[in-house]
C-alpha cells in the first residue's frame, strides 16, 4: 500500500470540519490521513510544514484569505481550495496565487479527496467550477487553450462525465483527462511565480501532458500591451 | 460626438494660425522688408514656422499628440521666433516683429488639448526669450512699455482662445451625453412596448392551450390522477412561469426564465442547477423561445436531477442540460439561428442549444 497522504483542514465552521473528516474516512483505499485542523492560519505559515496538503476554506471569519495562499505554499504547503464562494475571478486569483486546485463546497463530496490526492502528487485536478472559472476568463493576458483543450473544458462545465466527454469528441477518456489537465498546466505558466505552480508544471513535463514548447508565458505579452 | 464637436474647434483653431502666419506675420515680414539685415534669413524662419504649423496642425487633427510631439513642434517655433527676434535691427525689433505671435499660436495649436499649465509654461518661455533679445540688444524704457503692450494683447489673445476651446470642449461633452442618454431612453421604450406586445402574444396562446386544460380539469373530463394529464399540468405550469418572468426587467432575460421553468421542475422533487460562464450575449427572443421549449421538455421528463449550464462561446451562447430523463426526450425543431446536439448516455441526457448571432 501505497504510504497516506497527511491533510490539514482550515475551516472556521467545525459542521464542515467535521463533514469533511467524514469524506476522508468514508474513502474505501484510505489514500488520505488527517492530521490537523484549525480554525485559522496562526502558526501555519512558519516552521516546518504539518501535512503534505492543506485543504483550506477561503473564508475566514468573515475575511477572504485568498491572499494568504502564497504563504502557505513558500511554507511548503499544497493548498487545495475549498469554499462557498465559486466566482470566477476569485477562482482564478486562487489558482494564481499558487493553489493546487480549487473546489466548491457542492463539489466536496465527489471531487475534495481526489484533489487532494491530486495536490499530493503535484498533479492537475479541474473540478467543474474550476472550468468554469477558466471558461470564464476574459483577461487579455489568458493563457491560449486549444479548441480541443477549450471544447473538453466546455463538455466537462456543462455536467458531462469523462466518458461521455470522450465519445462527444470521439476520444478516449484518457485523452480527455490529458485535454484538460493541459489547458490547467498553462495556467500554472501564467501570472505570478510560485513553487507549487513550477512543480505542477514540472510533473506535467514529466507526464507528458505537456511539451515544453507549449507552456508560453504571457507576462511579458501583458507588460507590452500595457505601454 | 462630442469627438465630432472637438475635431471642429482644432479645425477653427488650425484655421485661425494658418490665417495669422500668412496673413498677420506674413504680411508684417513683407512691409518690414527693408529694415532686415538678411531679408533671405528672415523669410527662412518664416517657411521654418510655416512648416511648424502644418506639421502641428497634422499632429493635432490626427488625434492628440503625445507631449514628445507636441513639445518638439512648440520647441521648434520657439526657436524659429527667437533666431528671427535675434536677426531684427537692434532698437526696432518689437516694432518689425512678425514672429512671436506666429510661435505662440502654434504653443496654442499643438498644447491645445494638453493641461494648461504647460501653455503658460511655453507662452512664458516665449516672452521671456523675447525680452531677453531686447535686453541684449540694450533696454529701453520704451521698449519695456511696447514689449508689454505686445505681450498684453498677442498672448491674451492665445490664453483666451486656448480656453474658450477647453470651455467648448466641456459642453460639448456634456451635449453628447444627454443625447446618448435621450437615446438609451427612447430604446428602453421601444423595448418596453416588443416585451408588451410579446406578453400580449403569449397570452393569446395560453388562452389555447392553458385555459382547456383548466376548464377540463374543473369539468372532470381530465383526471388529476392519469399521468398524462399531471405531464400537462406540468407544462402548462411552466409555460406560466416563463410569461411571468419575461415581463421583468431584470438584466439576462434568458437566465430568469430558465430558473422559472427550473422552478416546476423543483417542486416536483427534481434538483436543478444553473449555472453560467463568461460575460453572456442578448438572445433575441424567438431563439430564446426555442432555449426554453428544450428546457421544459428535458426538465419535465428530469427524475432526479439536472444542471443546466450557459457558457459564452465564440459569437453566440451554448446553453446544455445534463438530466437523468432514462429515455429520449423529444427536443424542440431548431431555428430562428438555434442548432441543437444531443447524446444519451445510459439514462443520462446531455443536450446543448446553440445560439449564434451570425
Amino acid at each position: 500500500m501505497e504510504q497516506q497522504v497527511t491533510v490539514a483542514i482550515i475551516e472556521d465552521h467545525p459542521v464542515v470540519t467535521e463533514g469533511v473528516a467524514s469524506w476522508i474516512r468514508s474513502d474505501p483505499g484510505q489514500r488520505v490521513r488527517l492530521v490537523q485542523t484549525a480554525r485559522d492560519l496562526t502558526g501555519l505559515d512558519t516552521g516546518a510544514p504539518s501535512a503534505a496538503v492543506v485543504i483550506l476554506d477561503l473564508e475566514l471569519a468573515g475575511e477572504l484569505v485568498t491572499t494568504r495562499i502564497p504563504g502557505l505554499v513558500a511554507a511548503g504547503y499544497r493548498v487545495v481550495a475549498f469554499s462557498g464562494h465559486s466566482d470566477p475571478a476569485i477562482v482564478m486569483e486562487t489558482l494564481d496565487n499558487g493553489a493546487h486546485a480549487y473546489v466548491s463546497k457542492e463539489e466536496g463530496r465527489d471531487h475534495l479527496v481526489e484533489a487532494v490526492l491530486a495536490a499530493a502528487a503535484d498533479r492537475p485536478y479541474v473540478t467543474r467550477s474550476q472550468a468554469r472559472a477558466i471558461l470564464a476568463d476574459q483577461r487579455p493576458a489568458r493563457p491560449a487553450l486549444s479548441q480541443q483543450e477549450q471544447q473538453a473544458l466546455l463538455l466537462w462545465f456543462q455536467g458531462m462525465s469523462k466518458a461521455s466527454v470522450g465519445r462527444r469528441m470521439s476520444i478516449s477518456e484518457n485523452t480527455v483527462r490529458q485535454y484538460i489537465s493541459r489547458a490547467r498546466a498553462k495556467y500554472a505558466a501564467t501570472g505570478r511565480s510560485a513553487a507549487s505552480k513550477d512543480a505542477l508544471l514540472a510533473r506535467a513535463i514529466e507526464d507528458g501532458v505537456i511539451k515544453p514548447g507549449e507552456i508560453v508565458t504571457y507576462e511579458s505579452f501583458a507588460r507590452a500591451a500595457g505601454d | 460626438m462630442s469627438g465630432r464637436y472637438q475635431r471642429a474647434f482644432t479645425i477653427a483653431v488650425v484655421f485661425l494660425v494658418a490665417v495669422w502666419h500668412l496673413g498677420g506675420a506674413g504680411g508684417q515680414l513683407l512691409h518690414n522688408r527693408q529694415a532686415f539685415a538678411s531679408f533671405a534669413f528672415q523669410g527662412a524662419m518664416w517657411l521654418v514656422m510655416a512648416l511648424a504649423i502644418a506639421a502641428g496642425s497634422v499632429l493635432a487633427l490626427r488625434a492628440a499628440p503625445s507631449w514628445r510631439l507636441a513639445w518638439a513642434v512648440a520647441v521648434i517655433a520657439l526657436a524659429a521666433s527667437t533666431a528671427a527676434a535675434a536677426a531684427s535691427p537692434a532698437g526696432q525689433m518689437l516694432a518689425v516683429n512678425w514672429a512671436w505671435g506666429s510661435a505662440g499660436w502654434t504653443g496654442v495649436l499643438v498644447l491645445l488639448r494638453r493641461r494648461f499649465t504647460e501653455l503658460a509654461w511655453f507662452l512664458a518661455a516665449e516672452a521671456l526669450a523675447t525680452l531677453g533679445v531686447l535686453a541684449w540688444d540694450g533696454l529701453h524704457r520704451t521698449d519695456l512699455a511696447g514689449f508689454l503692450a505686445v505681450l498684453a494683447w498677442s498672448t491674451g489673445a492665445q490664453v483666451a482662445v486656448a480656453a474658450g476651446v477647453r470651455a467648448l470642449d466641456v459642453a460639448a461633452g456634456q451635449a453628447a451625453a444627454a443625447a446618448r442618454s435621450e437615446h438609451a431612453a427612447r430604446e428602453r421604450a421601444a423595448t418596453a412596448a416588443i416585451i408588451r406586445a410579446a406578453r400580449h402574444a403569449r397570452w393569446l396562446a395560453l388562452q389555447e392551450s392553458a385555459v382547456p386544460l383548466v376548464a377540463e380539469l374543473a369539468a372532470g373530463t381530465a383526471d388529476p390522477g392519469d399521468a398524462q394529464v399531471r405531464n400537462r399540468c406540468a407544462v402548462q405550469a411552466a409555460r406560466l412561469r416563463r410569461l411571468l418572468a419575461e415581463g421583468d426587467e431584470v438584466p439576462g432575460p434568458l437566465v430568469h426564465e430558465l430558473h422559472a421553468s427550473a422552478d416546476v421542475a423543483e417542486r416536483r422533487g427534481v434538483a436543478v442547477e444553473i449555472e453560467t460562464a463568461g460575460p453572456l450575449p442578448q438572445v433575441p427572443g424567438p431563439a430564446r423561445r426555442v432555449i426554453t421549449d428544450a428546457a421544459i421538455a428535458i426538465l419535465t421528463a428530469a427524475r432526479g436531477q439536472a444542471r443546466i449550464t450557459l457558457a459564452a462561446v465564440a459569437a453566440g451562447i451554448a446553453v446544455s442540460f445534463v438530466a437523468d430523463t432514462g429515455a429520449v426526450v423529444r427536443l424542440p425543431a431548431a431555428g430562428e439561428g438555434v442548432a441543437i446536439d444531443h447524446q444519451q448516455d445510459g439514462g443520462m441526457l446531455w443536450a446543448e442549444v446553440r445560439w449564434n448571432s451570425r
